[in-house]
């Protein structure tokens, strides 16, 4: 009997190089619905570039990448880009657009992927960025925040909707503090609901006592990714 | 033997000096004209983009026509107050002389035909593009020039939003709503100031009905569908060419260097509507 369908599948991706700049390396992962995999990776540019990997942004030498089994080679750009709405991300540059104030960014990709109402969309905005311990949805544009905000904003983007998958590239420096435990909280839910987790992070020490909560732990290197031995 | 202190590869060495920098000069111009067939091919491909997904309803999704709206709101309501002065000024300067000189010339039954194939035909859009180039075509420039250098339209590429459906499709459509209607604002504000000051003047005695009665009898059919397409053509240039330039942006640039280059090609893109829309006409 088939198991449940993979929510990302990394099958001997290999990455160009010329486009990447980065050696070229095999990565195997696959990730079910509900799994979570912490992956430590101090260099924050083969960070963003394994988090393009796992989205389709990377041409591939060799290998596949599957997202819910659909292998983002043979999508094209309206599928591709359809696929994408179902991924939560906050990325290291950020993504936002400055000419728009930060609620309109927050809930641009849900108006751009659904036929939700507005009305639906922005309470569940609000709900979240009071969660996350923002007052209200921040209205200035995202430059214009402190570097704080601007992260609970994208957390905010990042878990609205219900996305399949989320990426994310450092969101948070641990789950000692506040932030934390809402942060693990929000993404408990979202595993409850069947989505897969790829948390990236440059420092794996504050995460050490959360080791049941990872499904994978696993170490990003120039050679590929490596499964860490759990110390915590 | 040679003599000491000669050196018999001189002539080969500035041989090969000259042949290097004729190299160069072939290089430098090569790099510019390919910089330059680059943005004329990738013009070609993006308009037909945009006449093409403008007409499909799918790529009308509600960020795509809140953005739409937005521009349409900027180039619109912003560039407003620069025409109204623009065509009064251009109407106390350029039609009140025309009218005068005519009138002095005893040609004044030319009146409304020489306004309309000057003015209306070729003054207008020239001004009106010139004003959307400057107020929003530069303004889209720097923006999306920021945006692509910051590495924020691959951020957005990431959560799926095309900056093509998202960012130029929307602003290229209101650029050429606008051109439409800042073009016929300034041609009728034109006329009316151009008419007033002839009449505070004396230089004209008729009134304001026969004075447009005059113009408008002077234009053919063809006239009322080509200079609202002349107007609606400039939008479509400037506001595709200035978003494209954005677009294309390297990450070696700055906005002190995009503005320039955005600028020429955009004076360079109405001046060749208006002269190709001359011909044909």
């Amino acid at each position: 009997m088939a198991g449940p369908l993979p929510v990302l599948e990394l099958q001997d991706a290999m990455p160009l190089f010329d486009e990447t700049g980065i050696a070229p390396a095999p990565f195997t992962m696959r990730l079910l619905p509900g799994d979570c995999a912490l992956i430590a990776c101090r260099d924050v540019e083969r960070g963003a570039m394994f988090a393009d990997l796992c989205c389709g942004m990377v041409t591939l030498a060799s290998g596949v990448v599957r997202c819910t089994g659909l292998d983002w080679t043979m999508l094209g750009t309206l599928q591709a880009n359809a696929l994408r709405g179902r991924i939560g991300r906050v990325s290291r540059q950020g993504a936002w657009l400055d000419i728009l104030g930060t609620d309109a960014n927050i809930v641009l990709p849900q108006l751009h992927h659904t036929r939700r109402p507005e009305r639906d969309i922005l309470e569940e905005a609000q709900a979240l960025a009071e969660r996350f311990g923002l007052p209200g949805l921040p209205v200035e544009r995202p430059s214009h925040l402190t570097p704080g905000d601007r992260l609970r904003a994208a957390l905010v983007r990042a878990c609205l909707g219900t996305p399949l998958l989320l990426v994310l590239e450092n969101p948070i420096a641990g789950a000692e503090n506040e932030l934390g435990a809402v942060f693990l909280d929000v993404l408990t839910r979202a595993r409850h609901r069947g989505a897969a987790v790829v948390l990236l992070t440059r420092d794996i020490g504050p995460w050490r006592g959360q080791h049941g909560f990872f499904t994978h732990r696993l170490h990003l290197l120039d050679e590929g990714l490596y499964a860490m031995r759990r110390t915590g | 033997m040679s003599a000491p202190g000669v050196d018999h590869d001189a002539p080969f060495g500035r041989l090969a000096r000259l042949r290097w920098r004729f190299l160069s000069l072939l290089a430098t111009i090569g790099r510019a004209t390919r910089a330059q067939m680059r943005f004329t091919l990738m013009f070609v491909g993006v308009a037909w983009g945009v006449v093409c997904e403008s007409v499909r309803p799918h790529s009308w999704r509600r960020t795509t026509r809140l953005e739409f709206r937005r521009c349409v709101r900027e180039i619109v309501a912003g560039g407003l107050l620069s025409v109204l002065v623009t065509a009064v000024l251009a109407g106390i300067g350029v039609v009140s002389q025309t009218v005068y000189w005519l009138g002095f010339a005893g040609l004044a039954q030319m009146t409304g035909s020489i306004l309309v194939s000057v003015l209306v035909r070729d003054v207008a859009p020239i001004l009106v593009g010139i004003i959307l180039l400057g107020r929003n075509g530069m303004l889209s420039t720097a923006e999306l020039g920021l945006l692509n250098i910051n590495g924020q339209i691959r951020g957005i590429l990431g959560v799926g939003l095309d900056p093509f459906t998202l960012l130029l499709l929307p602003r290229a459509v209101a650029f050429m709503l606008g051109g439409f209607t800042l073009g016929i604002i300034f041609s009728v504000t034109t006329l009316v100031m151009g008419y007033m000051a002839s009449r505070v003047t004396g230089a004209i005695n008729s009134s304001v009905w026969s004075f447009f009665t005059d113009v408008v009898s002077s234009m053919g059919a063809i006239d009322f569908v080509l200079i609202p397409v002349k107007f609606v053509l400039v939008g479509f240039f400037v506001g595709t060419g200035s978003c494209l330039t954005g677009l294309m942006a390297a990450p070696q640039d700055d906005v002190s260097s995009l503005l320039p280059v955005a600028f020429t090609r955009g004076i360079t893109m109405v001046m060749v509507v208006t002269i190709l829309f001359s011909l044909s006409l």
